[in-house]
């Protein structure tokens, strides 16, 4: 069995076909990329828990501290996350959007001082994403018109004021989705998140 | 086998295949802050200009956010950028009207092309050997300033050579500009399926040396001379537009369409009437319906004017040229010239056009000025539904460029027999969107004489024969990157200039040969006169004076819409030629000359520009590789079509392996027999057979120039590349290097056998 494994793996290699005139080639270049197959998943562990839908729980570079922002009233949709208005995505802020107020507001905090350091080097924060789907899943999400609905970001998102990094607290699956397009008699068609 | 073992076999074998797959944990990579603000998932439309020949079609691409990898001060990571997702015609543009061909389409591969160059290089191995070290801009740039001086230093800047595409916009006019003003011969432009015979004749009968434009959808009857006007040649888009309303955009009118070739092209695919005719006589069928139009009193001699008065024996009537003779020489029977001659004659508007092979013989001007004639004849020419010519910016004027633009170019063939022989010595030569080493015949050799060029710097994006002999590769931006633009030599009644800004920021450490240019003008020693820092300066500062329809000026409508499009003001305008005085002397027919002998060459040799690769520059997209040949399906590989009569004679089968030989070169490659074919003519596919151009087009088919004849034209010196002669000679079964669509050969024979 592994041989057929191992077959399965490798067998495209033998069946290519090959070139016809045999000194003709393409020169490798330096700054090209390397051209070597890379894995969907990185582990296999990535690739099992991906399969049944298990999202370990979000390991973001920074301890970003939602409650606090929250608790000074910060409205999510106003600086941090404002492509949710206009766009399918809501977006996650770059550190030049954190240096608009973090250049003058607690530049003495460690975790501000990483953020402004970073920012003059040029490099950004690698946020996790939290919420989601995989391409497979087949399905769509637009954040915009359901701001236009008035849907309170908690409904889906759950209470990120009482959270430091956000965590998946409520399960958007089909059933969620399908109950709260009844309820507020939105389209159910197929079509509406399946396209 | 039960059940339970098959789901136990099924999970240990679907097991054993993900741990095969699963490899090393991709290197994490770190992501840089992005330099734009993007709305993520959000589409947005911006203007280009379509850079794939020189029709200058209008773009709309559609840009989104992505991922890119990039180095940023050395350092590898990921970036959020808005990138280029999808190329589509630009609405409103006045060449293309909303549409873009398949190569068009495919544009958008040039961007992100595995293969392609990212950043400066310098030869690190052998000439020709593909070894090539990373180099910064500033080292690269320096080399290039070092090597100018000293030839300046020396007196020797005539040591300068550049070869370029075509290309009669601002781009080449500041290459034109950057080397006058150094001292340097002009960039020579070659090209092989080049249209310099037609340019010449029209300048000569309607004094104007430019392509002309087509008014297909006011016409009634378009006769056609080997002009493949819907696939590949001039403005091809604006022209199927053209004929899409001749044929079914009046109610109750379509036009009618008779194309005279010896091969079916896919133009010929579409006509009402093929008529097949014995190569290089086409200018005498032109010359036999003119005789019978002006016998039949349907319109004067007088008629034609300066056109007609460039053939020999036009005021008496062309006597010479009576349906009978038109017959021996052209092989089209006399009573078919008969009917062509009434129904060119009665209808209104007719137009006759004539491109392509006809024009790729010895006596090509004489061709083109007899359809010219015929065409003053009948009043085609800047009548609706007739010929038309496109007013052109005077680039110059535009530029307001004071003293010489331009230094006379030499042909390429001339620089590589002199650089060969020793008369001349080029010291430094650049190479900028051309590929003359695969281009042309191999009998200039023009190879070997670069090879023994000391210096050779290329502007590429890929690395292709000719700049494989490169000592310094300076890597153009791709068009989605940089400013782009194109004077439309064709394809609308008014003048037109596309223009447009970058569509996205560079993805890799390339620079915009212009800008390249204008920076090494400023870094010589003794800098050159060029008034712009950058090429966006140039272009604006070029616009400034067209008319604006919104009233902020012909730059900013250009840069918002992509196009420019309206009359030119008096004194930007390309003049109209006057009439040469003295005349020149009448032209008369002389028969076409082919190279090699009819009896050890039995076939006429027809290479011809491929759908999908034009003349090879194309062959490194593979979704034009696998894009099937409209007329045979074949795609992934090269061939040659044959007449089914000559193939059952030679014992020849579909697929077979022939061996095709000339004079001057032999090649293997598989047949298409094809019933639109003259049984004395074999023709073949421009485009495949590239030694070095990437990993998708490298070793792939045969090249037809590879077969090619030195001849030439002989009024204008253009290469006559319909002017060989081959032998065919069957070597074996099929062995799988012709690629039919949906069909592997092995199936599609056996099926057949």
């Amino acid at each position: 069995m592994c041989l057929v494994a191992f077959a399965g793996s490798v067998g495209c290699r033998w069946f290519a076909p090959a070139p016809s005139t045999s000194d003709a080639s393409a020169p490798r270049l330096p700054g090209q990329s390397t051209g070597v197959f890379t894995t969907a998943r990185p582990t296999l562990a990535a690739a099992l828990n991906d399969f049944f839908g298990r999202r370990p729980i979000a390991d973001q570079p920074l301890e970003f501290p939602h409650d606090v922002h929250v608790r000074l009233e910060i409205k999510c949709t106003e600086y941090c996350h404002e492509s949710v208005t206009t766009g399918p995505v809501a977006g996650l802020p770059s550190v030049s959007t954190c240096m608009i107020c973090h250049a003058a507001i607690a530049t003495d905090s460690p975790r501000i001082q990483q953020i402004a350091a970073l920012s003059e080097k040029g490099i950004d924060l690698q946020w996790t994403r939290v919420y989601g789907y995989a391409p497979e899943a087949h399905v769509r999400f637009n954040h915009a018109p359901h701001i236009r609905a008035k849907v309170e970001c908690a409904t889906c998102h759950g209470d990120i004021g009482g959270q430091t990094i956000a965590q998946r607290n409520v399960d958007l699956n089909m059933g969620f989705c399908v109950n709260c397009h009844n309820a507020n008699k939105a389209s159910v068609d197929c079509l509406t998140c399946h396209f | 086998m039960d059940r339970r073992t098959f789901i136990k076999l099924t999970a240990i074998t679907g097991t054993s295949a993900t741990l095969a797959s699963c490899g090393n944990p991709e290197n994490q990579l770190i992501r840089f802050v992005p330099a734009e603000d993007i709305v993520p998932g959000i589409a947005v439309w911006k203007p280009g200009v379509c850079p794939l020949c020189s029709a200058g079609c209008g773009l709309t691409v559609r840009v989104m956010d992505a991922d890119a990898e990039v180095v940023r001060d050395g350092q590898a990571g990921v970036v959020r950028i808005a990138a280029a997702k999808k190329l589509e015609g630009a609405p409103d543009h006045p060449v293309n009207h909303g549409g873009l061909c398949a190569r068009g389409q495919a544009a958008i591969q040039i961007a992100y092309h595995p293969d392609r160059i990212t950043q400066p290089l310098r030869r690190a191995g052998a000439r020709g050997e593909g070894r090539y070290e990373a180099v910064s801009w500033e080292d690269a740039l320096g080399e290039i300033v070092s090597r100018l001086d000293a030839l300046e230093s020396a007196g020797n800047q005539r040591a300068v050579a550049y070869v370029a595409g075509s290309g009669r916009g601002y781009r080449s006019a500041l290459v034109r500009l950057f080397l006058s003003r150094y001292g340097a011969p002009g960039p020579m432009a070659y090209q092989l399926f080049g249209d310099e015979v037609l340019r010449r004749a029209n300048a000569l009968s309607f004094g104007r040396e430019q392509l002309p434009t087509f008014d297909l959808a006011n016409a009634r009857y378009v006769l056609s001379f080997g002009a493949d006007f819907l696939g590949t040649w001039n403005s091809p888009v604006a022209q199927s537009v053209g004929y899409g309303l001749m044929r079914q955009g009046r109610p109750g009118i379509r036009g009618a369409f008779t194309q005279v070739e010896s091969r079916m092209s896919q133009t010929g695919a579409s006509a009402d009437e093929w008529v097949p005719i014995k190569p290089g006589t086409e200018g005498v069928l032109a010359l036999g319906l003119a005789h019978l139009i002006m016998t039949a009193r349907l319109h004067p001699a007088a008629a034609a004017g300066r056109a007609g008065a460039l053939i020999d024996g036009w005021s008496t009537g062309l006597a010479t040229y009576t349906p009978q003779e038109v017959e021996r020489v052209t092989g089209v029977a006399a009573a078919r010239v008969e009917r062509l001659a009434r129904q060119f004659g009665d209808t209104r508007p007719a137009v006759a056009m004539v491109a392509g092979p006809p024009l790729a013989h010895s006596n090509a001007l004489f061709t083109a000025l007899a359809v010219n004639a015929l065409n003053a004849l009948v009043g085609a020419a800047e009548q609706p539904g007739g010929l038309f010519f496109t007013p052109q910016i005077d680039v110059a004027a535009a530029m307001k460029i004071s003293g010489p633009v331009a230094s006379p170019a030499p042909a390429i063939e001339r620089l590589a027999a002199e650089g060969l022989s020793g008369t001349s010595a080029t010291q430094l030569l650049f190479v900028d969107g051309a590929n003359p080493v695969f281009t042309t015949p191999r009998a200039w050799r023009v190879r070997e004489a670069f090879e023994k060029i000391p210096y050779i710097a290329s502007f590429g994006s890929f690395l292709d024969e000719t700049s494989i002999l490169a000592d310094l590769i300076l890597p153009d931006h791709s068009f989605l990157e940089s400013w782009t633009e194109a004077l439309p030599e064709s394809g609308a009644v008014e003048a037109v200039a596309s223009v447009a800004p970058p569509v996205m920021r560079p993805l890799h450490q390339t620079r915009a040969t212009p800008d390249v240019l204008l920076e090494v003008g400023r870094l010589l020693r003794r800098p050159l006169e060029l008034p712009w820092q950058t090429f966006d300066e140039l272009l604006g500062a070029s616009l400034a004076d067209l008319p604006s329809a919104s009233g902020f000026g012909a730059w900013t409508d250009a840069q918002e819409t992509g196009v420019w499009s309206g009359t030119l003001p008096a004194g930007l305008a390309v003049a109209e030629i006057a009439d040469a005085s003295p005349a020149p002397a009448p032209v008369a027919f002389a028969a076409p000359e082919f190279d090699g002998a009819a009896d050890e060459y039995p076939f006429h040799f027809l290479p011809y520009s491929s759908n999908a690769f034009l003349d090879g520059s194309l062959a490194h997209l593979p979704w034009l590789q696998e894009m099937p040949d409209p007329l045979t399906s074949a795609m992934w590989s090269s061939w040659i079509e044959i007449n089914p009569a000559t193939a059952e004679r030679l014992g020849i089968g579909t697929g077979d392996l022939v061996e095709v030989a000339s004079a001057h070169g032999t090649l293997r490659t598989g047949v298409v027999i094809s019933p639109g074919i003259a049984p004395d003519l074999v023709a073949m596919p421009a485009g495949q057979g590239h030694r070095t151009f990437t990993r998708y087009a490298s070793g792939r088919g045969e090249s037809p120039v590879d077969l090619l004849a030195p001849m030439t034209e002989a009024a204008t010196g253009a290469l006559a590349w319909a002017a060989t002669r081959v032998r065919v000679t069957r070597v074996g079964p099929p062995d799988g290097r012709l690629i039919l669509f949906a069909a592997g050969m092995r199936e599609h024979l056996e099926e057949h056998r």
